[in-house]
């Protein structure tokens, strides 16, 4: 310090007095400890840096999305695909109403013979089962005894004194022999897979079966699993004659319905057709509107390679070419004309529709003789409801429609966030719509939400205040180890185990009151909602368990000196004391379970579609698509900077969006809290 | 006051604690309704606890025969010797089912010219081993926790020690807070974004499509912001990033355990506040920024969306190491391409491997081995890592105090 | 209470120990009988050796000692706060609250604490509305009836000396108060359950003196219901409050009689000395 400071205090005769200024180098007014300072400081920053650089990269990839998708709309428009969409609705409508009655008009026909049909479809399935048990032999045998046809063919061609003759037979007596031990190791095989238990309850449609018709199907599998069965085994060809029979009796007394339907398939074909016409047309117009568009670009490119050609014939050709290249406008007026002209015509056939539908709703049967003809029918009075609202819809849609009409910035925003379609890769017109992405991705976290909190928040205080020591330092490090189970992991096992699992268990039937059940698919909403719980259970119970930890220990002490019990001071007192923490614990777990990719990219079954809530929650038993799922889905496969590319990044701008909103809120209910 | 009244009433009998005791329990049906409720509560712990040990138990019930067996060295070191390949099944005329890798397939197909094959399968990714993907993973998460833990060690040295409260410090916070929500396929697509298609690289030849380039001045390099393509650096990096909140939580909670008085001491000796920092509060500190890291490889290793779009292959036939170097280049652009070559290669890794062979290969009974092995493989990988930082917090808790 | 002090005292101040067995009827005015208690936190290590005391209904008892003497601990003994400590316990003798051995098997702690209230050191209101704070403890038992519980909570705000305070804003948090009126908030929660005993642990040493003031004033009221237990490092307090004084050293019980006595003309040396400042 000294030597330093010594021409400071030049002056000062002797000893020089301690001062107390720093030492060292200094650029800039700036010491050493300063850099190391600002060192730190700036990797601290990077925090920030990076929160801001994940929004700009979101929205510089994204950002362009509008402006093109506005553009695309607007193709869509001055294409007339618009409005052939618009005819096209009540198609749509009327398939859906279709087949409703088709189901009814089937339901009918088919519970007629509904006893033989049992009977088959469990025959049928127990010889399917029966035939993968085993397979293998099996095939090894018909193939051996091909062989030994073939050997036979090629005996009776061979003169008896041929020396290859007593080869050949030596050779067919081995596989004769081979064939019938092969015969017993199957018939045997064939006894194992009908002993199973689990065959007989195939379709059995919660009926049992009789103890005769039982053996009856077991004879006839063990006949059929011969591989020198030629032909059904005569009682299993009777089963089906007589449903055959049945069906036909049934056929002829539901004449009048078939005819109905009939009516009503034929009703819609003048619409069919000129939609069909219209669509043609459009699609001509929409390949005519992208040609134009990149008909720059195109030109360039061929003068770029006429200047490049060496050869003067090939820069000949490509500069006819280029030249060949229109870059006129194409005439929309012209383009349209057809669709103008189309809407007197779809008014016409509009009304004409209507009014033969309405004909032959009436012919419908009014009532169901069983159950499922019933709820097919009335089904299909909404529907036809439905339907004759959107034939109005789409006449006056149509009558409205003008292609000049140019589509707002707004309404670009508004497609994409309200659109009901997200159809990519399509011919016809790319819809970016993110309400199906949305429901699926809100559905499965709402599934997760309401299985998870009560089991994780019940553990949570359980852990905390009432388990002892021992069992804290159990529970807790085990539910930690759960925390770390890899999302991947946990979507395998849904799509290995747990889907076909909770598939099965949902045909149980005293649990059939359960929205959804018995459910047809693997991969459903259902299932991704419960995996997601278990992978958000860990989450919110480490949360929860926080804030219980939080509370002063002198509350429970307070509460107990009053004589309150244990449970009594739980629920009244330390819960409710820390109710933020609670709060905060779930907004949070829904955050991560919003954001959660592989669990539901694996096991929500990737339909792009709006589940159909017609039958309310029973919608949890379709699949669906999600926010995160279509992200890894799809990024991988498409052009960068394309449209499609640029509105996946939208989506995961919408994601960030939903995350640092609910980490807003999750801070804003803490620190309301905070006082108390 | 009716109490006076009950005092002496009660008080009365000379009886101890019996039949006329004032506290006798009371209410017994709202005890057995508590002991109920407390019962449902422990239930709910127990059904989480339950469920996890389910899946514990199926695949490692499945995937043991995969990865064990029961002859020495007890390990099927085949399956962690070589990378995924295809797997074949077919009959051969004689009636005998075979199941072989495809590079034994092509052997036994030229080695048995006249042998019919019959109903011939293949089944992608099913066969061979996971080097391929563990030694992919083990290089992400490598790269990974380097990047992040300097990163985090710095920011938590700052946010502990240096910063006085303030805005900037609520605005640092925030941000780790925030980041700690983003979910993983946004980090992934930021990645993509950032790393893959913007990061600047040094090169003699910069690409047509960089954002922009920058000459170097004295050399003939650009730095071009074309990007660093789909490689392990860009992976290892966004999970760095999607890590970083993790990792600064878990450091500056270790500093914070530091007593103030160790600083004060140290301070008062008249240490500059980086010796300070150095000498008296990192050494107490380490161990606990040791086990967030090790968390830290535990949440990384797992992660499959941050590097789905940023460096993950499902095939690759060569390892890493295996570069194709030009010979003809003098020794230090030998070690130039080697590295650039290294980092700038896109990686098998397990969980996507997983995600390959649960989701995007058709399925059948003989891909059921592969997907059980790897995910049992995987699951003890990342288990043993957490297994290792609750051990390690439990065993420094107790070594240090002070 | 006045003539109950005057009385002549039935037993000697340290009363011979009466052994556990003992059938004789304790004479009612004798609320807590303390009986040779030895009370360890962990086995082996007593920190109450042998104490024995009585304690009468409608007095106030301060304890005092210096620091870790096990007067607090004893305190907790009575309402059996001590049960909390999984490792803790009484090692040897008795204690009989309204003639029943309170660690009898058949003895519900929850029914006891119902009995025996208890103040706490630092203020704790719950975080509820002053009025649902007051009126916990009826709910804890079952009470639904609004008009009941409102008369109660009014009666024990009145009792407290808070009514005129809050009665305007029963809606507003508790922990909304000044230290003192939540200390106040705390004793109105203990007697609303009308407890037999109240014991209070340094009610007043987080307060201020003017709150504090209100406090002792509010203890000298409520000793006309109920039986008060008071541990106190003040001794000034001591002398304010409290009919009779025990003095605890070490974990033994060195000296217990009327206050003034203690305060006066104390039997013990080691009394005198802790009362005229010479250690502690």
């Amino acid at each position: 310090m000294s030597e330093s400071d010594s021409a400071v205090n030049a002056d000062s005769p002797t000893t020089p007095a301690p001062s107390f200024r720093g030492r060292g180098f200094r650029v800039f007014g700036l010491g050493w400890q300063d850099a190391i300072r600002y060192f730190f400081g700036g990797n601290a920053s990077l925090a920030i840096i990076l929160v801001l650089l994940i929004c700009f990269f979101l929205i510089r990839e994204g950002a362009l999305f509008f402006p093109s998708h506005q553009r695309g709309l607007q193709d869509y428009r001055h294409a007339g695909q618009e409005f052939v969409d618009a005819v096209g609705e009540p198609i749509d409508a009327h398939t859906a109403f279709f087949s409703s009655a088709n189901i009814a008009y089937f339901a009918e026909i088919n519970e007629s013979s509904r006893e033989e049909d049992d009977l088959l479809r469990v025959a049928r399935a127990v010889l399917a089962n029966t035939e993968a048990a085993c397979r293998k032999n099996w095939n090894l045998l018909k193939r051996k005894l091909g062989e030994v046809q073939e050997m036979d063919r090629a005996l009776a061609g061979l003169d008896a004194a041929d020396p290859a003759r007593s080869d050949l037979a030596a050779k067919r007596e081995t596989r004769l022999a081979e064939i019938a031990a092969l015969r017993t190791i199957l018939s045997s095989e064939v006894e194992a897979a009908l002993a199973g238990p689990k065959v007989w309850k195939l379709g059995s449609d919660g009926r049992h079966l009789s103890s005769e018709d039982r053996e009856r199907i077991r004879e006839a599998v063990l006949f059929q699993a011969s591989p020198d069965a030629k032909e059904e085994h005569p009682w299993l060809a009777g089963v089906g004659e007589r449903s055959r029979e049945k069906k036909k009796t049934a056929a002829a007394e539901f004449a009048a319905f078939k005819e109905t339907l009939q009516g009503i398939q034929t009703a819609i074909r003048p619409m069919r057709t000129l939609h069909g016409e219209l669509k043609k047309a459009a699609s001509a117009n929409r390949a005519a509107i992208n040609r134009y568009q990149t008909a720059p670009a195109r030109r360039a490119a061929m003068l770029e390679g006429a200047k490049k050609a060496q050869d003067p014939a090939e820069q000949a050709r490509f500069q006819a070419e280029a030249d060949q290249i229109v870059v006129e406008a194409p005439d929309l007026v012209a383009m349209n004309a057809p669709f103008y002209a189309a809407v007197p015509k779809q008014a016409e056939l509009s009304a004409a529709l209507l009014a033969e539908m309405r004909e032959l709703r009436e012919a419908l049967p009014e009532k169901g003789s069983n159950a499922r003809s019933r709820k097919a029918l009335e089904r299909s009075e909404t529907l036809f409801d439905r339907f004759a609202d959107t034939v109005d819809r789409s006449q006056r849609k149509a009558a409205k429609w003008r292609h000049e009409r140019s589509v707002s910035a707004i309404s670009s925003f508004t497609s994409f966030v309200f659109g009901k379609q997200w159809i990519t890769n399509s011919s016809w017109h790319d819809f970016y719509g993110l309400l199906p992405l949305l429901t699926g991705s809100l559905l499965i976290a709402g599934i997760a939400l309401a299985v998870c909190v009560p089991f994780s928040v019940a553990a949570a205080i359980y852990v905390n205040q009432l388990a002892s020591r021992r069992e804290q330092n159990f529970v807790k490090p085990a539910i930690e180890f759960i925390e770390a189970i890899p999302s991947v992991v946990l979507g395998f096992f849904g799509i290995v185990v747990f889907g076909e699992a909770l598939r099965a268990l949902s045909q149980v039937e005293w649990l059939s009151w359960v929205p959804g059940f018995p459910m047809n698919e693997r991969l459903t909403i259902l299932n991704a909602g419960l995996l997601l719980a278990f992978m958000a259970a860990p989450t919110i119970f480490t949360l929860v368990e926080d804030a219980l930890e939080n509370v002063p220990s002198a509350l429970t002490e307070n509460s107990l000196a009053m004589g309150a019990s244990k449970l009594q001071t739980v629920f009244r007192v330390i819960v409710p004391a820390s109710v933020s923490g609670l709060i905060a614990a779930i907004l949070l777990g829904f955050g991560r379970i919003v954001g959660e990719t592989m669990v539901v990219l694996l096991v929500a079954g990737n339909k792009i579609k709006i589940p159909d809530f017609s039958e309310g929650l029973g919608a949890i038993a379709q699949p669906a698509h999600t926010m995160t799922g279509i992200i890894a889905q799809e990024l991988p496969e498409v052009d960068s900077g394309s449209l499609h590319w640029r509105a996946l990044f939208i989506v995961g701008l919408v994601l960030f969006i939903i995350a640092l909103a609910v980490n807003y809120a999750a801070q804003q209910v803490l620190k309301r809290f905070q006082r108390i | 006051m009716g109490n006076t009244a009950d005092i002496a009433e009660t008080a009365a009998p000379a009886e101890p604690a019996s039949s006329d005791n004032p506290f006798a329990a009371r209410g017994l049906g709202q005890r057995r309704r508590e002991r109920a409720v407390a019962l449902v509560l422990r239930l709910a712990a127990y059904a989480i606890l339950g469920c996890g040990l389910y899946i514990f138990v199926d695949i490692i019930a499945k995937g043991a025969p995969v990865v064990f067996k029961a002859s020495p060295p007890f390990v099927n070191t085949s399956f962690f010797t070589k990378s995924p390949e295809t797997l074949m099944t077919f009959e051969t005329d004689d009636g005998a089912f075979h199941k072989m890798d495809f590079a034994d397939y092509t052997r036994f197909k030229n080695e048995n010219p006249g042998r019919a094959i019959v109903e011939e399968h293949s089944h992608a990714y099913s066969g061979g081993g996971i080097l391929g993907p563990l030694v992919g993973t083990a290089l992400l998460t490598l790269i990974c926790i380097v990047v992040a833990f300097c990163i985090g060690l710095t920011t938590s040295i700052y946010l502990n020690e240096y910063s006085s409260k303030g805005r900037f410090m609520d605005a640092i916070r925030l941000a780790i807070m925030n980041l700690a929500g983003v979910p993983s396929v946004v980090f992934g697509l930021f990645g993509l974004g950032l790393f893959c298609l913007v990061a600047p690289v040094i090169t003699k030849t910069p690409q047509e499509g960089a954002l922009f380039t920058l000459p170097i001045l004295f050399t003939d390099h650009f730095l071009s912001f074309q990007g660093w393509g789909t490689c392990m650096l860009a992976g290892g990096f966004t999970l760095a990033v999607m890590i970083l909140p993790v990792i600064i939580t878990a450091c500056e909670e270790s500093l914070k355990a530091i007593p103030a008085g160790f600083r004060e001491a140290s301070l008062a000796l008249g240490a500059t506040k980086w010796q300070t920092i150095a000498k008296s509060v990192l050494p107490y500190a380490f161990p606990g920024m040791l086990t967030a890291s090790v968390l830290g490889i535990t949440r990384v290793a797992g992660e499959t969306a941050p590097i789905m779009f940023t460096a993950a292959l499902s095939h690759k036939d060569k390892l890493p190491w295996d570069l194709a170097i030009d010979p003809n280049l003098g020794a230090l652009e030998k070690v130039e391409a080697g590295i650039g070559g290294f980092l700038s290669q896109s990686v098998q890794a397990m969980p996507y491997h997983i995600y390959t062979v649960a989701a995007r290969i058709p399925q059948s009974e003989y891909t059921k081995p592969m997907q059980y092995g790897s995910v049992l493989v995987f699951l003890l990988l990342v288990m043993g890592f957490a297994g290792l930082s609750v051990f390690l917090r439990i065993h420094y808790r107790k070594k240090l105090k002070w | 209470m006045k003539p109950m002090m005057s009385e002549p005292e039935p037993q000697q101040t340290l009363s011979p120990i009466r052994k556990g067995g003992d059938p004789s009827t304790p004479p009612p005015e004798v609320v807590i009988e303390v009986d040779g208690v030895h009370f360890h936190y962990v086995k082996g290590r007593d920190i109450l050796r042998g104490v024995s005391m009585e304690i009468r209904k409608g007095e106030v008892t301060a304890f005092i000692g210096p620091s870790g003497c096990g007067k607090t601990t004893l305190l907790r003994c009575f309402n059996r706060m001590n049960d909390l400590i999984p490792t803790a316990g009484i090692s040897k003798g008795q204690i009989r609250i309204l003639g029943t051995d309170i660690h009898h098997p058949k003895v519900d702690a929850i029914e006891l604490r119902k009995h025996v209230g208890m103040v706490f050191q630092k203020y704790n209101p719950f975080p509820k509305s002053i009025y649902e704070n007051v009126a916990y403890g009826l709910r804890i038992q079952g009470v639904r009836d609004r008009t009941k519980l409102d008369e109660a909570v009014e009666e024990s705000l009145r009792s407290a000396g808070l009514w005129e305070e809050v009665k305007d804003r029963l809606d507003a948090s508790g922990l909304g108060l000044s230290g003192g009126q939540q200390q106040r908030l705390c004793i109105a929660r203990t007697i609303a359950v009308r407890p037999k005993i109240i014991l209070m642990d340094e009610p007043c040493s987080a307060l201020d003196p003017i709150s504090t003031a209100t406090v002792e004033e509010l203890i000298t009221r409520l000793k006309k219901e109920f039986t008060i237990v008071i541990v106190t490092h003040n001794m000034q307090q001591a002398t304010r409050v409290s009919d009779r004084t025990a003095f605890f050293y070490l974990g033994e019980l060195i000296e217990m009689d009327k206050t003034t006595t203690i305060f006066n003309n104390p039997a013990k040396r080691q009394t005198e000395d802790y009362i005229s400042g010479r250690f502690g």
